[in-house]
């Protein structure tokens, strides 16, 4: 086990650095293709050449490889390396440090995942199961139509509808009738606010979560429904077991290795809908960070932040497999 | 989705046991395929023909008419007009074009890239597979939307012309180079298990050529689970495409499209004018869901150990 996870560990580092080099290539491409973004420092004004020489030094941007095309500038990429390495993760547009920035954006980023885990989980679990259960019944086709109905509501709709639609009447509805310092205002408040974040962050990671959930729903039956076919419940079954403790123990939690494989498949995917979320309801995470960025132009904070992300998506991938080896006996990698 | 289409006028003949044709004949009988595929035959033929759905200009927009709430048909607006103007109804009906060709461009080309790679690998093994698989890992860390927002931003100030394939390049360049992952991943494991058949070895030991067995004996076989991804997939681009547009980077202007009439619809749900909003986000909803129904009902046809 010891050794597997050390493979797997070095495995990840090799990916992380061809990521970055993917990263920086793409990087590079668009600057010589697209010219300088120093530009973007200036916005709309016209600066002197003096000016943006100053800015190309400060951001790394000088090395005239980036007005050969085709050059792949691998110099400056094996400096940025090295400034990772050292915990430089470059700054943004008005020279805050990205790292700083991703210090203070994390922790709402991270109370939004836990809010989307557990609708994951809860909701695919609950309906899964019960439609595994009762399969063909009208429970079974009622469950079905709503995972469709969840699929064909992207996030980006959800949230356009609840921000702008459903939100401020709630708000005013919950503050007349709760009174204005109570809880329930804060659950419907259309943007974030950084003094109840919990509060706040609730109802947009539900609606993420519930985004995400028809696939678990799926997969939660479909993983069930197997186990109730297998030979081991057919057993526990002709022992006189009770059927709570057959599906307890010899369903559910034979059907639950796929969904820890799961989570970390679709963590990709959440990541993606953290940004819409975050971007469109204000939250200031590392989503939110990144929305803002690609708004300002700010080149240099979307790359910084995109290499972090990808950074995590990497070690959670490894503690997926890590998991998977651990709970599912049968897989022995050696 | 066009593989069973494709599979249609052949049905007659193969025998039953060809799992497309199958599936064909199942999602044939039940009405919320027919239904679903009405839809998008509905909305494919507004991208090929905006002129038999409004004669009004998504580009004349009188500034005094703006915010006009929807008359009906037979009205100048029948959808009204929004904040500057323009006829909603005639930015809806040439908005589809972008968003339908990018979508079905997408998913078409990364689907080749895909099933090519995928079935080198699994067929070939050895290095080809060692370098797929890496590649494939590679492009997975790097989410489909976090990439684009990069990619696109990196490259906003590109000109590429007005043209119909100029407006969504870009965007289609980036997702198709994110999004063909999956393909490969399914098509790989999909190979590795038709590879070793019976019929399979037989035709081999009969001496038909690599290729041959590749594309008539393995793919026919290992294209069923990827063909039930397929309108999924389709749906996902083109709410992608919506967001990536609301942002500014997806569809260029003067290109119209879902995406950016909700962005400039969002501003105006409390301000009198909801129409502005909920019209494209009807379209988008129903395009959305007639794939996913026939993209489960797909999935239903060709895994019948699944259905309810």
């Amino acid at each position: 086990m010891g050794r597997y996870i050390l493979r797997r560990a070095v495995q990840a580092v090799g990916t992380l650095l061809l990521v970055m080099l993917l990263l920086h290539l793409l990087t590079t491409v668009a600057i010589q293709l697209n010219g300088n973004p120093a530009q973007a420092f200036f916005g709309d004004k016209v600066a002197t050449a003096a000016q943006i020489a100053a800015v190309e030094e400060r951001f790394g941007l000088d090395d005239p490889c980036y007005d050969q095309v085709g050059n792949p500038c691998l110099g400056p990429f094996v400096e940025r390396l090295g400034q990772y390495a050292q915990g430089d993760f470059g700054t943004n547009l008005r020279g805050r440090e990205v790292s700083d920035i991703v210090a203070t954006a994390a922790p709402n980023t991270l109370r939004l995942f836990c809010v989307v885990l557990v609708t994951w989980l809860a909701l695919g679990m609950l309906l899964g199961s019960l439609a595994a259960r009762r399969r063909g019944s009208a429970g079974d086709h009622g469950i079905r139509l709503t995972s469709v109905l969840i699929d064909a509501f992207p996030v980006f709709v959800l949230l356009i509808v609840y921000r702008y639609v459903v939100a401020v009447p709630l708000h005013g509805w919950a503050e007349r009738t709760f009174g204005e310092d109570s809880w329930p205002p804060y659950w419907f408040k259309p943007s974030f606010d950084a003094d109840h974040p919990w509060a706040t962050v609730l109802v947009p990671g539900i609606l993420l979560g519930l985004a995400g959930s028809a696939a678990f729903i799926r997969l939660v039956r479909a993983s069930q429904l197997e186990s109730y076919q297998g030979d081991h419940v057919r057993t526990a079954r002709s022992k006189g077991l009770g059927e709570r403790h057959v599906v307890v123990h010899h369903v559910v939690r034979n059907s639950s290795v796929p969904v820890v494989t799961a989570v970390g498949l679709t963590f990709a995917e959440a990541l993606g809908g953290a940004v819409i979320t975050e971007g469109l309801m204000n939250i200031y995470g590392m989503g939110g960070v990144l929305w803002e960025a690609v708004r300002n132009d700010d080149v240099g904070l979307v790359l910084g932040v995109v290499t972090l992300l990808a950074a995590v998506t990497v070690v959670v991938m490894i503690l997926v497999d890590i998991a998977y080896a651990l709970l599912d006996p049968r897989i022995r990698y050696e | 989705m066009s593989d069973a289409v494709n599979a249609a006028p052949t049905a007659p003949r193969v025998s039953a046991s060809n799992p497309l044709a199958e599936a064909w004949r199942t999602l044939r009988r039940r009405p919320d395929t027919v239904i679903a595929a009405a839809v998008l035959l509905f909305f494919a033929v507004m991208a090929a023909f905006p002129g038999l759905f409004t004669s009004t200009s998504p580009r004349t927009c009188p500034i005094r008419e703006a915010r006009t709430t929807p008359q009906g048909w037979g009205g100048d607006h029948p959808l009204g007009t929004d904040a500057l103007g323009c006829d909603v109804l005639a930015t809806l009906v040439h908005g589809v074009r972008p968003s339908l060709l990018l979508a079905v461009v997408v998913v078409g080309v990364s689907l080749l890239i895909g099933v090519t790679l995928g079935l080198l690998a699994g067929f070939y093994l050895g290095w080809v597979d060692y370098l797929v698989s890496r590649t494939v890992e590679v492009f997975l860390v790097i989410p489909l939307l976090l990439a684009a927002l990069l990619v696109l931003s990196l490259f906003k100030g590109v000109d590429l012309g007005a043209g119909t394939f100029n407006v969504i390049l870009l965007p289609a360049v980036v997702l198709i180079l994110f999004g063909w992952m999956p393909y490969a991943r399914y098509v790989r494991a999909s190979t590795l298990e038709a590879k070793n058949l019976d019929y399979v070895t037989a035709a081999r030991s009969l001496g038909a050529s690599d290729l041959r067995v590749m594309v008539r004996h393995v793919l026919p076989n290992a294209i069923g689970t990827v063909t039930a991804l397929l309108p999924t997939s389709v749906a996902g681009v083109i709410s992608a495409e919506a967001v990536l547009s609301f942002l500014g980077i997806g569809v260029r202007p003067p290109a119209t499209s879902w995406g950016i009439q909700i962005e400039q619809g969002s501003q105006w749900v409390l301000g009198g004018a909801p129409h502005i909003l909920l019209a494209p986000l009807a379209c988008l909803v129903a395009t959305v869901l007639a794939l996913v129904v026939l993209g489960d009902a797909l999935r239903d046809a060709l895994d019948p150990r699944l259905a309810a």
